[in-house]
């Protein structure tokens, strides 16, 4: 899309914008991008009222990165790559996971493990999807070898294969919390054996029952931004 | 400032490092009522409704669509939804109103009315209204069997045990997906080493869960999750129609089914439109009695932690167990999740169950100790299995376990682990050694058990399913390795796939293999002196515990 398309298609979506402010037509009747812009136009009436609501309305502002000048992510033709899906607000809205562990850092060392097996590494940024094996299964779609990396803002991670279901997986990390960048590794040295067809040992199981109280509130937080961060009509793109 | 040592002290308690939150609609972190609920309306035209709830039929989303065609009885709605809701709650608690006259009402209201009838009950009559609404009349339990190694050989010991110790229901999931079908045979050839007639199931991919099933290696399921926000369903690629061909998937091959939902998932999901939990989880549960299923396993769940972290979360928890036995559901009322570091706030959570009963008190006790617990671990444990039964004892009150003597815990043990044993060398599948059953035996957890090789593991799951591999093969394997008995139980539990009678409401199995469920066993309690009473054999059981000071010997 050229830059004129999207200016004309701002323009509409302000004046769609409005006339739902003014109650002229539904909200649940316009599309993403003028709801966006209603909800900033509403939260600014509302900064005096509802402290809760614009909290949300301003964390979502926050959240929000434009990606339309990105490039779409591709379908990989190497044998020997896997793609790793990062989670919508990964390195923008979010900058580390739920125990802390830097993104940037835990990127790098899934790389470290993949390379480690000869195998390459590319990253893809999920934008149409929140959920770590849907995220996991795209990018093993995209994968010129058919397997992927799945890996939510705050952590979660699974290792996935293009012709698998999507709620299945090879691996799954369902416990951000106990996930060590040790396993990070581990999780990138197994994607990487699945590449090469090798007889595989399944990361060591970890779980701690007391990970839910500890930590399900900041995660469902973590994960409302992850979802208020999602731009459908992108889908997918390259990152890093 | 200076600290006070008082307060120090508090700070340093389990229950502070619980996970707590102030209510925010906007979010849907909001229990029992948020001020973005619908309020409750109806209008019918020409036999349709044409608006629910504040929502005109032409702004339906598809939950609401299923929810007015299929489940709201239209001879009824005009009749229900004109009786105040304050009047159906004081019917409720009422002990001279029958459960049918209840269930009546409320086939014929909506989900936020349901919502609103269940605000005007407090804890305690939530737990009265839960007594008299129950499904079967009998209370049940169900057990978590797992292992942090996915170890079949242990799957089958802890599943003996738990039979043993008197759960109706089994079930186990992996930490390594692709254990499934030998996580689901274990389980079949264990549980049935302990007792006969325990239902056993396996908790994986829906696909994969319905596939072990057709094979006969589980004979219920339980994972058929709903949500309460359409755009929730989506994200996990389903709707209320697919869920409901999932249903008659299963039906058709004669195996027992309930969905699972609960509140607070569409919180964690990011999409809970500004609703309270417990009006989401109001329209969970009607999508899951118009598509067909008998029962449900709810009470917020594996989102327990969100649940619990706002004002009134656990009533709220009991309130949607009472919401699923008002549209005369089964109940399988969760506490299958660990919420709290405190064990004072995590007894207390499990009483408003326990003390009532539901059909199964807990959807889930980890029959291992936690730390195998590959549900993320459960509200109870096996650590806890006397506290259990002493607090059962102390309140004449029937949870569904037994005390059990070590003696005769360890035989059955060893004959589920010989058992698996032969029928994996039987079936030409991966090597249980002499030595990995010997340690499993003795063990309480896999902490004190061998590895095992999971790439062979693996591969000869992979082998078993390519072989077409079914229950009549574990059977035949049974019966020619000197397991006749066992093989016997495991053709009986497929026997009633055919004869279908356990897929009525809150069905179990006793020993003999005779149904017990909400039609043929139906919930009579019609205040004091009716209704079940933990009386004669059970009582006696039940108050046989261990460690019991002999006065002679004092």
């Amino acid at each position: 899309m050229d830059s004129r398309d999207e200016l004309i298609k701002e323009v509409i979506a302000r004046v769609i914008a409005g006339l739902v402010q003014e109650n002229k037509i539904a909200k649940d009747q316009i599309g993403p991008m003028s709801e966006q812009i209603y909800l900033s136009l509403h939260s600014s009436d509302q900064n005096s009222t509802g402290e809760k609501d614009s909290r949300a309305s301003h964390r979502q502002s926050e959240s929000r990165v434009d990606y339309s000048a990105s490039v779409q992510a591709a379908h990989g033709m190497d044998p020997k790559e896997v793609v790793i899906g990062v989670g919508a607000a990964f390195q923008t809205g979010i900058k580390k996971t739920i125990t802390g562990l830097d993104l940037g850092e835990v990127i790098k060392t899934i790389r470290a493990g993949i390379e480690e097996e000869g195998m390459s590494a590319r990253v893809v940024k999920i934008l149409d999807t929140s959920d770590v094996c849907f995220m996991g299964l795209e990018a093993a779609k995209l994968s010129g070898s058919g397997i992927g990396i799945g890996i939510q803002s705050k952590g979660t991670a699974v290792i996935h294969q293009k012709d698998l279901y999507p709620l299945s997986n090879l691996e799954l990390f369902s416990q951000a919390p106990l996930i060590t960048m040790e396993i990070y590794r581990h999780i990138g040295k197994n994607a990487a054996k699945y590449v090469k067809g090798e007889r595989v040992t399944p990361v060591t199981v970890v779980n701690d029952p007391m990970v839910r109280p500890s930590y399900q509130v900041k995660a469902a937080l973590m994960h409302i931004r992850e979802t208020e961060a999602l731009d459908e009509h992108i889908r997918c793109i390259e990152w890093n | 400032m200076k600290r006070s040592k008082r307060f120090e002290k508090l700070e340093n308690r389990p229950v502070n490092q619980d996970g707590f939150i102030a209510e925010w609609p906007e979010k849907g972190f909001i229990a029992m009522h948020s001020p973005y609920d619908p309020v409750p309306s109806l209008k019918i035209v020409n036999n349709e409704i044409i608006e629910m709830d504040g929502t005109p039929r032409e702004q339906f989303d598809f939950i609401d669509r299923f929810i007015a065609d299929y489940v709201i009885r239209l001879d009824r709605a005009e009749v229900s939804m004109s009786i105040p809701s304050v009047e159906i709650a004081h019917k409720i608690v009422d002990i001279n109103i029958s459960r049918a006259e209840i269930l009546e009402i409320c086939s014929g209201i909506t989900p936020a009315k349901m919502a609103e009838i269940i605000n005007q009950l407090n804890v305690v009559e939530l737990m009265m209204a839960m007594q008299k609404m129950r499904a079967r009349k009998v209370p049940g339990n169900q057990a978590h069997i797992t292992n942090m190694k996915d170890d079949p050989v242990q799957i089958a010991a802890d599943a003996a045990e738990g039979a043993l110790r008197g759960f109706s229901e089994e079930e186990t999931t992996m930490g390594v997906a692709r254990y499934a079908p030998f996580s689901a045979m274990a389980l079949l050839i264990g549980s049935q080493a302990g007792r006969r007639g325990i239902l056993t199931q396996c908790s994986s991919e829906e696909a994969t869960e319905l596939e072990l099933g057709i094979r006969g290696l589980t004979t219920y399921a339980e994972t058929l999750s709903v949500y309460g926000t359409e755009k929730v369903f989506i994200d996990g690629d389903d709707t209320p129609y697919s869920k409901a061909f999932l249903n008659a998937a299963y039906a058709s091959r004669g195996l027992k089914v309930r969905f699972t939902s609960g509140s607070g998932s569409e919180v964690l999901m990011g999409n809970a439109e500004k609703k309270s939990m417990l009006y989401l989880e109001c329209r969970c549960l009607f999508v899951t009695k118009g598509a067909g299923a008998q029962g449900t396993q709810n009470g917020s769940v594996s989102c327990i932690g969100i649940t619990s972290s706002v004002p009134a979360g656990l009533r709220e928890v009991i309130g949607e167990n009472v919401v699923a036995t008002l549209l005369g559901l089964e109940c399988c009322s969760s506490n299958d999740q660990s919420f709290s570091h405190s064990d004072m706030r995590r007894t207390a959570r499990t009483m408003l169950q326990f003390f009532p009963g539901t059909d199964f008190i807990f959807s889930g006790y980890a029959a291992e100790d936690n730390y195998d617990n590959l549900f993320a671990g459960s509200n109870f444990d096996a650590n806890d299995f006397d506290d259990y039964n002493v607090i059962q004892r102390d309140m004449q009150v029937d949870g569904g376990l037994r005390p059990v003597s070590e003696e005769e815990t360890i035989a059955v043990r060893q004959k589920a682990a010989k058992a698996v044993q032969a029928v994996f060398r039987q079936l030409g599948l991966s090597e249980v050694t002499d030595e990995q059953v010997e340690a499993v035996v003795y063990a309480h957890g896999s902490k004190e058990t061998l590895n095992r090789d999971v790439p062979a593991d693996l591969s000869a799951v992979e082998d078993m399913m390519k072989r077409g591999i079914t229950g009549i093969d574990v059977v035949r394997a049974l019966a020619e390795t000197g397991f006749e008995d066992i093989a016997e139980s495991i053709l009986n539990m497929l026997k009633q796939r055919i004869i279908g009678d356990y897929l009525q409401t809150a069905a179990i199995l006793d020993e003999d293999f005779h149904v017990l469920s909400g039609v043929n066993t139906p919930n009579d309690y019609r205040g004091p002196g009716t209704g079940y009473r933990v009386s004669g054999k059970r009582w006696e059981e039940i108050k046989s515990i261990p460690h019991l000071i002999d006065p002679e010997k004092f």
